[in-house]
């Protein structure tokens, strides 16, 4: 049993290697020049100084936060009151919204995207941070609003009349005893949301006109369509960009991994 | 004043349907209306601003349009990579399932490229697929040196580049999935397998399988809902759909069709044949599951 241990470990240790590669790559070249990087020894800050002086990395990580922000708080704001209403104040015509929302989770995003980029270009929504703060809310909020149905579902009925007897409206329920509940629910749709908006591609590059609102994967996405040549700098810049999502998702794994499960049903 | 319970009920019903309208409104604002649109320019001839009726005849004309068949033969192709992305992820869930000294460490660190973007994953292969990248490294390191591969100039060798990508990034997510399942397996069943004399293979075929599929329906929907949906940002930063059509699949066909020719009539029709791919699979997966129970 023993060996058998050992040998486990040791293959473990070569698929980490594998997995871990793509860190290792750009940890390695980001501490090079591009001379370093062509094939001279040694390592130097150089690149990581290019990135930050060069390019609009700063202004681009906070983009990507405001967007992140912005589309996170419209997603819990929409699916808590639909996921509320679905479970606890159904009605004859539940099902019905239940379908529309949650079932459009079938829609690929690449299916909308021309119409709806027409109609956000029409609305007036490319100029600043808006087409895209809402259309990633809205691609979020059907499996949001799936979420937080389940969730809630689990909270006794009696919960909710005991609270009507002493006096409570629907609406002060929500508010004073469902949300605050459903805190662990709604941990898992920030951490699951954030990693999706911050990595997205598709949606900023369409959406977000104005570099100056760029976010970051879109702004690295841009330059390596560019073709840049200096490699050790857009691998500090793509270190940089993946940094805040790996921590997210260190801190918060086993919610990321509720969340991914959440669909496997019971 | 007295609360009745017919006004309660009637109160629970309107805030009901209050608390469902700005979800309702989010979703079909920017995807149940843009969905039927995207089914009405389908059908005709549209840059845009102006759409012009063209019917059915869009349809049959792409049909006989051999770049539509070729981006849906590299659809096809891609779909070959989804067993390994399964299989080898289950073999993995199943070392860590041993539980050896440090396999949640083990766990966290294939769960990892979860978390990082397809434009960065993208970036990473395209310097390990290229010519002097780590796989021609690594070859010459095993004497394999004569095999200079140059994968992402040639057609076939770029979307074997993707694939191979694709599989690397799902192995995450379907470790994580199928660890799950585990973690829900009887063990006596195993036991009381093996005092009747049933072989390892026979045990795994018999009652490992039969328990986890559940689980592997699950990442099997995920594996090719990404095979089709989610590689955009990758072909995008990886080859740009090349060389040739080499890597085009449809969602970046549209993609191409209506941002960079502004063919937005095509792309459409071509979002609208996505979706009818993805809800055919859907209702299959449905079917085969109601089946089963």
């Amino acid at each position: 049993m023993k060996r058998r241990q050992i040998w486990i470990f040791a293959l473990m240790v070569i698929l980490a290697v594998v997995m871990l590669y793509p860190f290792l790559f750009m940890i390695n070249t980001s501490f090079k020049s591009n001379v370093q990087f062509l094939g001279a020894s040694g390592h130097s800050m150089l690149s990581w100084h290019k990135l930050f002086n060069a390019l609009p990395v700063g202004r681009e990580l906070i983009n990507s936060t405001v967007v992140c922000a912005g589309s996170i708080f419209i997603i819990l704001i929409v699916s808590t009151m639909a996921g509320y209403s679905l479970s606890k104040l159904r009605s004859r015509a539940s099902w019905i919204f239940f379908i529309g929302i949650v079932g459009a989770m079938l829609i690929p995003l690449q299916s909308i995207i021309i119409p709806a980029y027409i109609n956000a270009s029409h609305w007036n929504l490319l100029s600043g941070y808006w087409g895209a703060i809402f259309l990633y809310a809205a691609l979020g909020t059907p499996f949001a609003s799936f979420l937080m149905t389940s969730y809630f579902r689990g909270l006794p009925d009696e919960l909710i009349e005991a609270a009507i007897c002493d006096g409570l409206s629907y609406r002060r329920i929500f508010s004073k005893i469902a949300l605050p509940l459903a805190v662990p629910a709604i941990v898992t749709v920030i951490v699951l949301q954030f990693i999706q908006i911050w990595d997205d591609l598709l949606v900023g590059l369409l959406f977000i006109q104005d570099p100056n609102y760029r976010t970051i994967t879109v702004g690295l996405g841009a330059l390596s369509a560019g073709r840049t040549t200096d490699i050790p700098v857009l691998m500090a810049g793509s270190l940089l960009s993946a940094i805040p999502a790996v921590a997210v998702y260190l801190i918060f794994q086993r919610q990321l991994v509720n969340g991914l499960t959440a669909g496997i049903g019971k | 004043m007295k609360v009745t319970r017919r006004d309660l009920g009637r109160q629970r019903r309107r805030v009901g349907v209050i608390f469902i309208l700005p979800a309702l409104a989010l979703v079909s604002a920017f995807l149940g209306i843009p969905i039927i649109q995207a089914g009405y320019y389908s059908l005709t001839q549209w840059d845009g601003l102006t759409a012009v009726w063209t019917g059915i005849s869009t349809y049959t004309h792409e049909l006989h349009n051999p770049i539509f068949w070729r981006v849906l033969e590299n659809n096809g192709l891609l779909l070959i990579g989804i067993p390994v992305a399964m299989i080898l992820p289950m073999g993995i869930a199943f070392l860590l399932n041993e539980k050896v000294p440090g396999w949640k460490v083990f766990r966290t660190i294939y769960f990892l490229p979860t978390a990082i973007s397809w434009v960065v994953i993208g970036m990473v292969a395209l310097r390990f697929f290229a010519q002097e990248g780590l796989l021609n490294g690594l070859l010459r390191g095993f004497g394999l040196g004569f095999i200079h591969t140059d994968l992402l100039s040639s057609e076939k060798g770029a979307l074997f580049a993707v694939s191979l990508t694709f599989i690397w990034s799902m192995v995450g997510t379907n470790t994580i999935i199928f660890l799950t399942g585990m973690a829900t397996l009887d063990n006596s069943l195993n036991e009381a397998a093996r005092m009747d004399g049933a072989s390892n293979f026979r045990i795994f075929r018999s009652i490992t399988l039969p328990q986890l599929q559940r689980f592997i329906q699950f990442s099997f929907i995920i594996t090719i809902i990404s095979a089709f949906t989610a590689l955009f940002s990758l072909i995008f930063v990886m080859t740009g759909g090349g060389p040739g059509f080499g890597t085009t699949t449809l969602e970046f066909f549209i993609y191409q069709s209506a941002f960079a020719r502004g063919d937005f009539g095509t792309g459409a029709m071509l979002g609208v044949i996505l979706f009818l791919i993805m809800a055919v699979l859907g209702i299959g997966q449905l079917a085969i599951m109601r089946n089963k129970d």
